[in-house]
């Protein structure tokens, strides 16, 4: 019977398909591209407001009019329903020069209702605005969702913290961070580059990406502990693997080294399994005349696909399988579980729990 | 078809990590469990498609029994009606997938009409995003705020006994009115109104310009009178409605079931109070569920379903979220080894980016197994004072102790699975352990919608795997010393005499479903219901029977012995093997050091299966290999 595990997608050179929505939230303002239309990764393709709070007005108290009812008022008010508004901005007045009397906006946003004497504002705390991410062309466009086609290398991460970067990226040297430290900031060679570090960050890493003005960083892992603090980090932070100290998978970091020199894109998406995001990196690739195919998301596991585990005591490994034992297997902690023989690097054979294989798509 | 003509009904059950059917048909007059099969959940993206992961279950099931299911040139899912010995009468989905539904709760007092609504909620997987009462002395634009920012997807108005007074009740509806015509852009929650019947006129009135309005009888239709199922129909009613609406491709499944797609709480509790129903001692079943994004405990109390559905705690998906509530320290009472909390959180923020994974080590089983007993405690903990039984720590006579979720039913040992129930529920005296491992429990509880007679008769024919009984000794005794001696007399074979010792588990072995007379005494000190000698004639579960000597409330041990004591117990459950890993190979055989990327892959082989090319820096347009 076929099993059909997850798919990670790591692939030299694939046609990829992204769609791109507003966050959980944020209300639509405007789509900024359309079906054909070709857009680099910074294009901005949607628009939202991210609405809060609703600051209820009333007219009648702030103009000082204690004895006017909504009818009186109805004339003083200068807004309308729908109307924006910035902060400060004249909602209501009485009278002229000193003696005069406004309502101002406390706060950025939009008019929603205007009625009984009360005008009500809702907060409106930013525009939110949603690039391509990847360089392509615009596939279609939907309501407030647009998919977007892409050819490049194509690397699905573990974990990312919410932020973004296209550019250039630059590899530790063997020494670590620590080589780093001596580094005058303004020639750096990794200002402004994304740095890929194939060994677990901690925090004074980090902190010295920061202090050398880098892009971001790529790395395998770091402890649980900090993702409050990189959640706060104004530049992108991307882990391949996940948390603790895990090995980075080999393929990606390949895929990486041989293309030095090209622009990426650094897609840090926090990983929600309600939203279509994966943290990934994209190296935008020439396609060679050739139309690269759309990796498969669905492909059943057989005899021969290679694969990658995710649980220790080989997280991070690349195998291949060799086997698909039709009965549950028992496994060294004694649970007894639907498995595959797989071949590590090293040539040695082992079962593995399906649930712990991911397909390379 | 009708549904006097219902024989075979095939049941879905739509988990976070797993969609589960089981089929139930007419063999030999009764209805039974037939076949089970089980398939990745497919609603999250990239798939987005629930109806993918049932298919791929049916065709495991139809390989299974070699009964064609799947529809597969028709417009259904399945084959329906059933017709000579292929497809099934009647499809039914419950389901727990997917974001919980978030609820907004109005009523007119705290203590009666919001606690009756809350009670309605419990029963499906749901976030609380506020309330809002008359008493709230809150400004109207806090009131607003708390209202709308929370973004919910249901409203629940609940207030008023019937034909009772309605004006106070009438101006907060106003309040919430005018609240949702503020919402220009986003979504909008549709209203439940569960309160005084004479309002239904007027809420749908106010409501309707904006949203969609289900009614339900009256929560509490006098001051000391609740009633809580017709408001939990119509719940699952909107459930059903928030589950098509929500991604996961949710709609094709509830297009197809019978009765939509049912939370599978409520199918829990359903079932709960059918097992309520029969005789059997103590006060009545109790079952929890530990899956990966949501737990629940259903508790029957003298016929009544109690329950809790916590849907931030789980060993999956809600794995951070658990160990944040179970808190680290309590979770390492339960491990051998000293595990840091670092460790563990990294751990649970890995095992929530992948929770479809299961633990390949020994060391991984014992933390998810250690965090599954304290999520029942934390259950038993919040359920315990609904109950109105018992004191202090010691969990009331429930029979029998049911268990489902994978981390419970595929233990590595029956054995292990008994001792995780006893660790987590600690039940005093005679406990009838079981566990549900093809999810029969939720199942047979929707299909009992359609046809009680099937929902009776399956619980009948057992589809549930008894573990066995455990005598649980009241009282503490010193360890090492004699505690209970133990007599088995079966059939044909010798009789089994043993001393359990204070602080042992211990598994006798017996092999499941022999009949056995078992004769307990206990040492001074210890009791089963209150007597220190104990004759029994039973039959033997999965696990054997088991005597458990550690002593109620269950002290655990601490320091070194900590590790000494627990292994024994796990050795014991283990019917006295442990597992032994196998040596794992020296890293740098299996991954090259970092500075070696740019170095010829030893793995090169595997890298050109997933058609990594290198690129000619210079070239324009680089050829693929």
């Amino acid at each position: 019977m076929p099993y059909y595990p997850e798919t990670s997608v790591i692939k030299g050179l694939a046609r990829v398909t992204r769609e791109r929505r507003l966050p959980p939230g944020v209300v639509h303002r405007r789509t900024a591209t359309g079906p054909g239309a070709q857009v680099s990764a910074v294009t901005v393709v949607l628009q939202g407001d991210a609405l809060r709070e609703y600051h209820i007005l009333d007219v009648a108290r702030a103009l000082r009019l204690r004895k006017a009812g909504p009818e009186q008022v109805a004339d003083l008010i200068t807004v309308a329903p729908d109307q924006r508004v910035r902060l400060g901005q004249e909602l209501a007045a009485r009278g002229r020069g000193k003696r005069a009397q406004t309502l101002l906006s406390p706060v950025d946003g939009e008019v929603v209702s205007v009625d009984d004497g009360q005008i009500i504002v809702q907060a409106s705390e930013r525009t939110v605005e949603v690039p391509a991410k990847i360089p392509g062309e615009v596939e279609s466009v939907e309501n407030d969702i647009v998919r977007i086609s892409g050819v490049g290398a194509v690397m699905q991460c573990a974990w990312g913290n919410g932020r973004f970067f296209f550019g250039a990226y630059q590899f530790l040297p063997e020494e670590g961070f620590a080589a780093l430290r001596t580094l005058d900031p303004t020639i750096s060679p990794y200002r402004a580059k994304m740095i890929i570090s194939p060994l677990p960050i901690e925090r004074a890493d980090l902190l010295l990406a920061q202090r050398q003005e880098a892009a971001g960083v790529v790395a395998p892992s770091m402890s649980a502990s900090l993702r409050e603090f990189v959640m706060g980090l104004t530049f992108p932070v991307i882990l391949t693997e996940g948390f603790g100290r895990r090995q980075p998978t080999t393929l990606i970091y390949r895929l990486l080294h041989s293309n030095m020199g090209r622009q990426a894109t650094f897609d840090a998406a926090t990983p929600d399994h309600w939203r279509w995001e994966r943290p990934e990196i994209m190296l935008p690739l020439p396609a060679g005349g050739t139309f690269p195919e759309t990796p498969s998301v669905t492909r059943a596991l057989a005899v021969g696909a290679g694969v990658r585990l995710t649980r220790a005591p080989w997280d991070g490994v690349l195998a291949e399988v060799v086997a698909l034992p039709p009965t549950p297997q028992v496994i060294d902690n004694g649970l007894r579980t639907q498995c595959a023989r797989v071949r590590l690097p090293n040539n040695r054979e082992v079962l593995v729990p399906l649930a712990n294989l991911e397909l390379l798509g | 078809m009708g549904v006097e003509h219902v024989n075979s009904i095939l049941v879905a059950d739509l988990g976070s990590v797993h969609t589960r059917l089981a089929l139930i048909d007419l063999v030999e007059g009764q209805y039974r469990l037939i076949a089970s099969a089980r398939s990745r959940t497919t609603a999250e993206p990239p798939l987005g498609r629930a109806s993918l992961g049932l298919d791929r279950a049916a065709q495991r099931m139809s390989e299974l029994i070699g009964r064609r299911i799947v529809d597969e040139h028709g417009d259904g899912l399945f084959l329906m009606p059933e017709s000579e010995g292929h497809g099934v009468d009647a499809f039914l989905a419950t389901g727990s997938a997917g974001r919980p539904m978030r609820v907004f709760l109005v009523g007119l007092t705290p203590e009666l009409s919001l606690a009756s609504g809350a009670r309605v909620l419990a029963s499906s997987f749901i976030t609380v995003t506020g309330m809002l009462c008359p008493d709230d002395l809150r400004p109207e634009e806090a009131q607003i705020n708390a209202l709308l920012t929370g973004e919910p997807d249901v409203i629940l108005i609940t207030g008023g006994t019937d034909d009772g007074a309605d004006d106070i009740l009438l101006a907060l509806l106003r309040r919430v009115a005018r609240a949702l015509g503020l919402i220009r852009r986003g979504t909008m929650p549709v209203v439940l109104f569960a309160g005084n019947q004479a309002l239904r006129a007027h809420v749908k009135a106010l409501f309707s310009p904006y949203t969609t309005v289900f009614t339900a009888r009256n929560v509490r239709p006098a001051l000391d009178q609740e009633q809580f199922v017709p408001a939990q129909i119509e719940l699952a009613l909107v459930y059903d409605e928030f589950r098509t609406r929500s991604p996961g491709g949710f709609e094709a499944v509830g297009r197809s079931s019978q009765v939509g797609v049912v939370p599978t709480v409520q199918g829990t509790i359903s079932t709960v109070r059918y097992l309520s129903a029969l005789p059997a001692p103590g006060l009545g079943p109790l079952c929890v569920d530990v899956g990966s994004a949501n737990s629940l405990l259903v508790a029957g109390v003298h016929g009544q379903p109690h329950y809790v559905v916590r849907t931030d705690l789980g060993v999956g998906h809600s794995f951070p979220a658990a160990l944040q509530a179970v808190t680290p320290d309590r979770l390492r009472r339960w491990l051998p080894a000293e595990v840091g909390e670092d460790a563990l959180w990294d751990y649970a923020y890995n095992k929530q980016l992948r929770p479809a994974t299961i633990p390949a080590t020994l060391d991984d089983l014992l933390i998810e197994q250690a965090l599954a007993r304290e999520l029942v405690r934390s259950l038993v903990s919040s359920a315990r004072p609904d109950w109105g039984q018992g004191t202090g720590e010691l969990l009331p006579p429930f029979g029998p102790l049911i268990g489902a979720g994978a981390i419970l039913t595929e233990a590595p040992h029956p054995g292990v699975a008994a001792m995780l129930l006893l660790d987590a529920l600690q039940p005093v005296g005679l406990a009838d352990l079981r566990l549900d491992p093809h999810n029969l429990i939720a199942a047979l509880g929707v299909v009992a919608y359609l046809k009680p007679v099937a929902t009776v008769q399956a619980l009948e024919a057992g589809g549930l795997v008894e573990l066995g009984t455990a005598f649980c000794p009241l009282g503490r005794v010193k360890d090492g010393r004699n505690a209970m001696s133990v007599e088995i007399r079966q059939p044909g074979e010798q009789i089994i005499r043993h001393m359990v010792h204070g602080g042992e588990l211990w598994l006798a072995p017996v092999t499941p479903g022999t009949r056995v007379e078992v004769v307990v005494r206990l040492r001074r000190g210890l009791s089963i219901d209150g007597r220190r000698r104990i004759k029994r004639r039973l039959v033997a579960g999965a696990a054997g029977l088991i005597f458990d000597a550690r002593g109620r409330p269950l002290a655990l041990p601490r320091g070194a012995e900590r590790a000494r004591r627990l292994t024994a117990w796990l050795k014991a459950a283990m019917g006295g093997h442990l597992p032994e890993p196998a040596p794992v190979a020296d890293d740098a055989e299996l991954r090259p050091a970092p500075r070696d990327f740019a170095a010829p892959d030893p793995g090169a082989r595997l890298a050109a299966l997933a058609e990594s090319p290198t690129w000619d820096e210079e070239g324009e347009d680089a050829l693929l290999p």
